[in-house]
């Protein structure tokens, strides 16, 4: 009678339980070294795990939990679970998302550690506010970070209205300065220079968007108010020792966006535009926008697009680190081929007038579990240049992940 | 009158059966007001590669109407992928693709639609269910026990035209050869067939793709009719809700 009653409940559990995860380790192999970093090859390993149990069929709790560790001094070495996720080395253990999601008629909230992606394009999305990003170990591939927050979306018809608000900050995590995603000048490799971490802003920030979709075609507009979660540095020279510390700042931002998405018979058309400006003496206002046309012929897929800014107040320091503007005033390609169900090949590329990039993907999954995939990328441009500061950093990599 | 008119007068109902009424039959004998079923697909490449991937299918609404959501299950890598499917009576579906990996939707680019969908032998437009009425058919051949029929697109297609061969008994469909402007391009059997509350169902389809020699089966299980659905299930913030 208990046996039975046991399996009652674990059939019970299996049918509310998902989850998903895997573990992988990418090796990246640097040919150059960089004025900060002598390092030819780093490796990291990473465990993630994605479980949701759904309690009813309109109250669903899900998780997401990362452990990493790496040859590169760039995971906290600690036995301790962040739940922040904001810290400016990578935590070895962190709750990569936690939230409840309750759905009722037209009406979906979900409170927590989460994800929140707006936007339509691919290359670049000017209007994705709520969406952080590691660049510790890599500016041209990073992975995006959770935010704490609760968001309220309305769906009627072909109309979302989205609503979220965000208690506390959550900033994008950056290069370190002692090592080579942080381009140093050759000038700069006698100074001393110290990460005094970061000064994270009080408040909260809100935004909403309204999406529509209609007979051939799509469009949104969203609105922000917050913080640039891409950091401005405040830098102090102390003497006698030449040595340079830095601090994070997060200005204020306010965005007002918008995209677009229409298929057409040959190609489709998506664009995404916004304009920020902000509250905080000496920061940059700007716009950003993005057209691109993608194509899809047998098993290739193309995007090809433009991305471009128009400053409309200079920042008073030009010490930032702002990816989002670095790749615009750019031309973006990308290209995909599925070769059959276990085989796919990749191709993106950049080219500003500067600065270049080109990355190139082969991967093959061996059996149900087993993935392979191997890169090249290769960095060219100008030391002024966003991308030609890492022109040292070309790289071939390898990352073999097992999943569950 | 002789006996060969009585015949020939006989035979003029029969092979005059018209095939868009036949298509129509087919057509009412499958609707359903929503659909569910566990898929498991085994797809083997040109090069006798394998590999099996599961899904589960849900529809609401029948042919030009409905709304459907695909989402794996299986191999690992792939679980919580998921596909939403408008069909529109008058054009091509609209079709978003779900990621967890990237944490959003994005509208399906299809102006190729003969693209094979995630790997599979299955093209992207063979995942949209159309209306009788985007066809027109011809019935080129009574073969004893089914139907051949023509059938030639009216909207854009990837295909130029289609053999259909409908089982009269039941009004099953049972096998599609699909040309393009250079010749066969991929031939679907349907085979099992059971009666699944009314429906004569096939509990395994087969595609073949005749240019990559590569072939899908897809197996239904768990497969029911008529199920309570609710509209909301099927719509872009659905596609990102579940895991």
């Amino acid at each position: 009678m208990i046996d039975a009653g046991a399996l009652l409940l674990l059939t019970f559990l299996g049918q509310q339980f998902e989850q998903r995860g895997f573990i992988e380790n990418r090796t990246v192999a640097y040919p150059q070294t960089a004025p900060n970093d002598s390092a030819h090859v780093v490796d990291e390993m990473l465990l993630r795990e994605e479980a949701s149990y759904k309690f009813t069929p309109w109250f669903t709790l899900s998780g997401a939990f990362d452990a990493r560790s790496d040859s590169h001094r760039q995971t906290v070495r600690d036995w301790v679970v962040d739940a922040d996720d904001r810290s400016i080395l990578r935590p070895a253990f962190s709750v990569r998302r936690l939230s409840a999601t309750i759905h009722k008629g037209k009406i979906t909230a979900e409170l927590g550690r989460q994800f929140i992606r707006w936007g339509k394009a691919d290359i670049l999305n000017p209007t994705d506010r709520f969406a952080p990003k590691d660049y510790l170990s890599n500016v041209v591939d990073s992975d995006f970070l959770g935010v704490t927050a609760a968001r309220l979306t309305y769906e009627s018809g072909g109309n979302i209205v989205d609503l979220v608000w965000q208690p506390w900050f959550s900033p994008s995590r950056t290069p370190l300065l002692n090592q080579r995603w942080t381009g140093l000048p050759p000038e700069a490799a006698g100074l001393s220079l110290i990460d005094a971490g970061a000064n994270y802003p009080g408040g909260s920030q809100y935004g909403a968007r309204w999406n529509h979709v209609g007979s051939g075609y799509e469009f949104s507009l969203c609105f922000f108010d917050g913080r640039q979660n891409l950091p401005s540095f405040d830098a102090i020279l102390t003497p006698p020792d030449p040595s340079i510390e830095f601090t994070r700042t997060y200005p204020k931002l306010r965005l007002y966006g918008g995209d677009a998405a229409v298929p057409l018979p040959w190609l489709t058309i998506k664009g995404e535009a916004a304009y920020f400006t902000s509250e905080t003496p000496g920061a940059e206002e700007y716009a950003l926008y993005v057209i691109q046309l993608e194509r899809q012929v047998k098993e290739w897929s193309f995007v090809a697009g433009y991305a471009g800014s128009i400053v409309t107040r200079d920042a008073a320091s030009p010490l930032q680190f702002a990816p989002d503007r670095g790749f615009a005033k750019s031309f973006v390609g990308r290209a995909g081929l599925t070769i059959d169900a276990n085989r796919s090949l990749a191709l993106e590329t950049a080219v500003r007038a500067e600065g270049s990039f080109v990355r190139f993907e082969y991967s093959q999954l061996f059996g149900q579990h087993w993935r392979a995939t191997g890169g090249l990328a290769w960095i060219r441009g100008d030391m002024a240049d966003f991308l030609g500061q890492y022109r040292r950093n070309s790289y071939a990599s390898l990352a073999l992940r097992y999943s569950f | 009158m002789n006996k060969f008119f009585l015949v020939v007068a006989l035979m003029v109902p029969a092979f005059a059966q018209d095939a868009r009424q036949i298509m129509l039959d087919v057509q009412k004998r499958q609707h359903s007001d929503s659909q569910r079923y566990e898929g498991t697909l085994e797809v083997t490449s040109g090069n006798n590669q394998s590999t099996t991937k599961r899904w589960i299918y849900q529809r609401i609404g029948s042919f030009g109407n409905s709304k459907a959501i695909l989402r794996f299950t299986a191999p690992a890598e792939v679980k919580g992928v998921g596909l939403l499917i408008v069909n529109h009576p008058d054009r091509a579906s609209d079709q978003w693709m779900w990621r967890p990996a990237i944490g959003r939707d994005q509208r399906i680019a299809l102006q190729d639609r003969s693209t094979r969908f995630f790997g599979t032998d299955f093209s992207f437009e063979d995942l949209e269910e159309r209306d009788v009425d985007q066809y027109e058919y011809k019935l080129l051949a009574d073969e004893g026990a089914s139907w051949k029929i023509e059938s030639k697109p009216r909207k854009s297609s990837q295909y130029e035209y289609s053999y259909f061969w409908v089982q009269k008994e039941h009004y099953n469909l049972v096998k599609i050869e699909a040309y393009n402007k250079k010749g066969l391009v991929r031939v679907i059997d349907y085979k099992n067939h059971e009666l699944i509350k009314g429906i004569w169902t096939p509990r395994l389809t087969e595609v073949y793709d005749v240019t990559r020699k590569s072939r899908t089966i897809l197996k239904y299980e768990k497969l029911e009719y008529n199920l309570p659905m609710k509209d909301e299930d099927f719509s872009l913030q659905a596609l990102r809700r579940d895991l």
